[in-house]
């Protein structure tokens, strides 16, 4: 299940990343703005499985392509900007949720997302019209991220980025600055504690 | 093996959370989004301590080697030990007995003949200029002085 930032499929046509960059550094901001397309998406999953909630994920979005741009200049390509930028992404929201918590103690499920913005978009038509399981999948969500919550910064990205996004131990380990070996435990205890909470709805 | 077949199910259960997303529409709004965001950051002044907040936590972001990052954060703390633990220097003027009053509102009460560096109340109350005045205790130092920030006297 694990893909590579090679894989992924944006990528496989069109000019590269590092071309892009290159293009960009030399004035084209054309050329960020097709950057900011192809990471749009999933660097905003990142955010948003660590926060929990929409509104804060699209700020935080805005800030991390914002410091990329101007950090671009200093970009050295010793990683690919694929880690550069999922660094930055997650630099940035733990800052975040450091300051957060300092303002408002631990998050409680009460302050999850509650914005109107789309919960689930739900994938089976079945669900969206039928209320029952539809309210089912609503409280499977809220138990979902109230058990991420419960997970230190650090496991819960290991779960985002293995789980949820599907990249592959070592682009985690690059991300995060650590090694595989770390990220492989992380995640063996991360999903240890993820059955703990969520006993009850794997049983089913 | 159960619970690697545990751990499946909650993979599969983790993977609904791929179906939290804003939608299509703001995605394909974001980049204009980003870019009146981008014209309001420019009109926004940074405030004078974000560049030296970036190069002490995201070196790699302002181009700066880690070693170098690590170097200037040792000789910054090496700088700080000394500042606090070195002798008073010419800002402070003595009182009488070891007390010394900073020019920062630090009060000092110096107690090196005696090991044990107990705080002496009477010295202290002197030392912050009237009867009855409490001041918070801030540190000891190596030496046996006690320091006192006589801005949180009350």
């Amino acid at each position: 299940m694990s893909v590579t930032a090679a894989q992924l499929p944006d990528l496989e046509n069109g000019p590269t990343d590092e071309e892009l960059v290159a293009s960009t550094v030399g004035g084209n901001l054309a050329s960020y703005d097709e950057l900011i397309r192809r990471f749009q998406s999933r660097l905003y999953g990142v955010i948003y499985h660590l926060t929990s909630n929409h509104e804060d994920t699209n700020d935080m979005l805005m800030e991390v392509f914002d410091k990329a741009y101007r950090s671009l200049p200093t970009f050295r390509g010793q990683s690919s900007f694929y880690t550069w930028i999922y660094r930055i992404a997650i630099n940035r929201t733990f800052n975040f949720l450091e300051k957060r918590k300092r303002r408002q103690g631990a998050m409680s499920l009460n302050e999850i997302d509650e914005d109107g913005l789309p919960k689930f978009d739900m994938p089976d038509p079945v669900a969206r019209n039928n209320p029952v399981k539809s309210s089912m999948l609503n409280e499977l969500q809220n138990k979902l991220n109230e058990s991420m919550l419960g997970l230190s910064k650090e496991h819960r990205t290991v779960v985002t980025l293995y789980d949820i996004q599907g990249l592959a131990h070592a682009e985690i380990g690059k991300i995060m600055g650590t090694t595989e070996g770390t990220v492989r435990s992380r995640l063996h205890y991360a999903h240890k504690q993820l059955q703990k909470s969520l006993g009850i709805y794997l049983r089913r | 093996m159960k619970q690697n077949d545990d751990f499946t199910q909650l993979q599969k259960l983790l993977q609904l959370k791929r179906h939290e997303t804003p939608g299509q529409e703001y995605f394909s709004r974001f980049v204009d989004a980003f870019h009146q965001y981008q014209r309001r950051e420019i009109l926004r002044e940074e405030p004078w301590y974000s560049k030296m907040v970036e190069v002490l936590f995201e070196p790699w972001l302002a181009g700066i080697p880690r070693l170098a990052t690590v170097g200037a954060s040792a000789a910054l703390l090496v700088a700080g030990i000394a500042f606090f633990l070195g002798p008073v220097g010419p800002n402070s003027s003595q009182l009488a007995d070891g007390k010394v009053a900073h020019e920062r509102g630090i009060m000092v009460a110096s107690n090196q003949s005696d090991d044990s560096a107990q705080i002496q109340p009477e010295l202290i109350e002197t030392a912050a200029g009237g009867e009855g005045t409490q001041l918070c205790p801030l540190y000891v130092n190596g030496h046996g002085a006690v320091a006192y920030d006589s801005r949180l006297a009350f």
